[in-house]
């Protein structure tokens, strides 16, 4: 089930959420934890069983922790957190990258291994994060061991965050888990994020979605170096207001149910650096690096080569997260050669530039990574972007580039002015003025969510681009 | 406190040998298939027989259903030569078994497209995209128009 689609706005939500404001206090999370597992079981009718071995054997695994942590048995202490980050990476390894460690392999070795590559279960690079993040919290005497089942099953299965983030760590929900309060403003700004998450997927990403799948679907002889760009420049827009757009409305739950996620997403293409650009994109899974992996490496505080181990370790396992192909490490890789060379060769420079060149630069990187990302291999990426600087082009510009320049050059206008904080600004400044002019941003939001509804009824095309992590 | 935890570590043990059980018959129920593409294609198109069909490329798998052959694994795409004519067989071998929602919602506005071209005037082709078949099988899509769906369906289930 996802966000975006009749069935979950019309029927799923509205049910919760009945359900959730009639029950006592103390069953609140009991709701939240069976609806959850319900709407993981829509998709994953199978891979509901992993849910819960997750859930029942990260709980296990913390009590242990702190068992034998108070009986003073360090030894114990050690073997039970390292079985259970074992067990997490191994279930992960297992369904994310079987297929391709066992592709890789028979394309060296003399046998051929049977490959059965298993459906990838939704969601499990993000739940596996967050159990992780709670066994190593507990681990490290951060937070306090959870001893409530409910409570820890809603934390890894609740279903706002649960098939696309943000990776809420344990340590931000550990208190709101017990006790939270809804009020009615919460409600009414988790419903304004969830519109505003709703409208970028719906209305934004599907539609410029629309103009990359047909560029994508070109023979790569007929692309010009126009098309080549235009291509890349929707794929640009439609992965940032797909996930961001995704992130927003899992907030938005979030806020109606109580709890305060993290924001995901800062205007990332507003950025004048890569470094920059990776502290506004995907913000609670570079957190989640930083905290877990690249802070326990020693960061930034440790000789120079080691620091650009550390980051290389760091992308390359960023790149590995998003998928089980050579074209995601390369994107990973590229980054984190990127960052070091922005860090020691660059930065000087760049921070003398002006602002506009610096964005230039950010930008034009960005989105060359991104063919790395939307490309199905290695091959097909060096290809597209052969086009776009003219080599194996249909030349420069041809009819078929005008064409879709033409027809989509004012939605691209509009995700230029959605990218920036400017729009969201003045709209807020303007609703705070006068409350009076409450009706205004109402009708904005029904407005909205009226355009929403009538493009999920109307259009089957609903992809999701961040479902396959 | 120690029989109970002893209790509690026990069953965590018990949940990886089920994890593994799980798994194992994840392995052997052969619900994904890494049968090739072009072998299953090569398999079922031999069923039908090339006289009516030949193969389409991506843009007319979009113009025609509205899909990214990009986005799946692999897609291959026969069509008729004739607009009036409605025989075509599509396979699609999915990334991800999630995809198959998205294909079947595509196939299916693809067939009531056709019905509703050609309900009214063309009773042959009607019962033709009336007998289709749809058949998902794992990561594996088969949409057949043809008067020999049937033979089809089966020579793809056994190319699986």
């Amino acid at each position: 089930m996802i966000f975006s689609s009749v069935f979950f706005v019309f029927l799923f939500l509205p049910i919760v959420l009945l359900a959730y404001f009639i029950v006592p206090g103390k069953l609140k999370n009991v709701v939240i934890l069976i609806s959850s597992l319900i709407f993981y079981a829509w998709g994953e009718p199978v891979y509901i069983v992993l849910m819960i071995f997750s859930i029942v054997y990260n709980y296990i695994a913390g009590i242990e922790i702190d068992y034998h942590r108070e009986e003073g048995r360090d030894g114990r202490v050690k073997f039970v957190f390292l079985m259970s980050v074992v067990v997490n990476l191994l279930i992960l390894g297992f369904f994310k990258y079987y297929g391709f460690v066992i592709d890789n392999l028979n394309h060296i070795l003399p046998i051929e291994i049977p490959n059965r590559a298993l459906a990838l279960p939704i969601g499990i690079s993000f739940y596996t994060f967050q159990t992780l993040s709670y066994v190593i919290d507990v681990y490290w005497g951060n937070v306090k061991v959870q001893k409530n089942l409910i409570y820890f099953g809603t934390y890894i299965s609740m279903f706002p965050q649960l098939i696309a983030g943000p990776i809420v760590r344990y340590a931000d929900v550990e208190e709101q888990l017990s006790d939270r309060r809804v009020s009615l403003a919460k409600i009414g700004s988790g419903a304004a994020w969830f519109l505003r998450g709703l409208g970028k997927k719906v209305l934004l990403a599907n539609n410029i979605g629309m103009a990359y799948d047909a560029i994508a679907a070109l023979p790569g002889d007929e692309v010009s170096v126009l098309a080549a760009w235009i291509g890349c420049a929707a794929y640009t827009f439609q992965i940032y207001f797909d996930f961001s757009g995704y992130s927003d409305m899992a907030i938005g739950l979030g806020r109606m149910f109580g709890f305060d996620f993290m924001k995901n997403f800062d205007y990332p293409y507003t950025s004048t650096s890569i470094t920059e650009f990776w502290r506004r994109w995907h913000i609670s899974l570079g957190s989640w690096f930083r905290e877990y992996v690249y802070i326990p490496l020693g960061g930034n505080r440790v000789s120079t080569p080691k620091h650009i181990r550390n980051l290389f370790v760091v992308w390359m396992l960023t790149g590995l997260w998003h998928g089980a192909a050579w074209n995601f490490i390369f994107w990973g890789i590229y980054y984190g050669v990127l960052l070091m060379v922005e860090k020691y060769l660059f930065m000087d420079i760049l921070e003398r530039l002006p602002r506009i060149i610096r964005h230039i630069y950010t930008m034009l990187l960005v989105m060359i990574g991104w063919v790395f990302f939307f490309s199905p291999s290695m091959g097909s990426a060096v290809a597209y972007i052969g086009r776009m600087f003219g080599i194996g082009a249909a030349g420069l510009v041809n009819p078929t580039a005008v064409y879709y320049l033409y027809n989509y050059i004012l939605l691209f206008l509009v995700l230029i002015i959605c990218s920036v904080p400017y729009t969201y600004k003045k709209f807020s400044g303007f609703m705070q003025r006068r409350r009076s002019r409450l009706g205004v941003a109402i009708a904005a939001y029904v407005a909205i969510f009226v355009l929403s509804a009538a493009y999920l009824v109307n259009a089957t095309y609903n992809p999701f681009l961040y479902f396959r992590f | 406190m120690k029989n109970l935890m002893k209790g509690i570590v026990g069953v965590k043990y018990v949940l990886i040998i089920l994890l593994f059980i799980f798994i194992a018959g994840l392995l052997s129920s052969g619900e994904i298939s890494d049968a090739k593409l072009e072998n299953v294609t090569e398999k079922v198109v031999k069923e039908v027989g090339t006289e009516k069909l030949s193969a389409a490329d991506n843009r007319m798998v979009k113009r025609l259903f509205g899909i990214n052959a990009n986005d799946y694994e692999g897609v291959s795409l026969y069509v008729a030569g004739s607009n009036m004519e409605v025989e075509e067989l599509l396979i699609v071998k999915l990334k991800d078994t999630v995809q198959s929602e998205s294909v079947e919602a595509a196939i299916q506005g693809r067939l009531e497209r056709q019905l509703e071209s050609f309900e009214g005037y063309g009773p042959e082709q009607c019962k033709l995209l009336n007998d289709h078949v749809l058949d998902v099988k794992g990561n594996y899509i088969l949409y057949v128009v043809d008067k020999k769906a049937k033979a089809a369906d089966q020579a793809f289930q056994k190319s699986l």
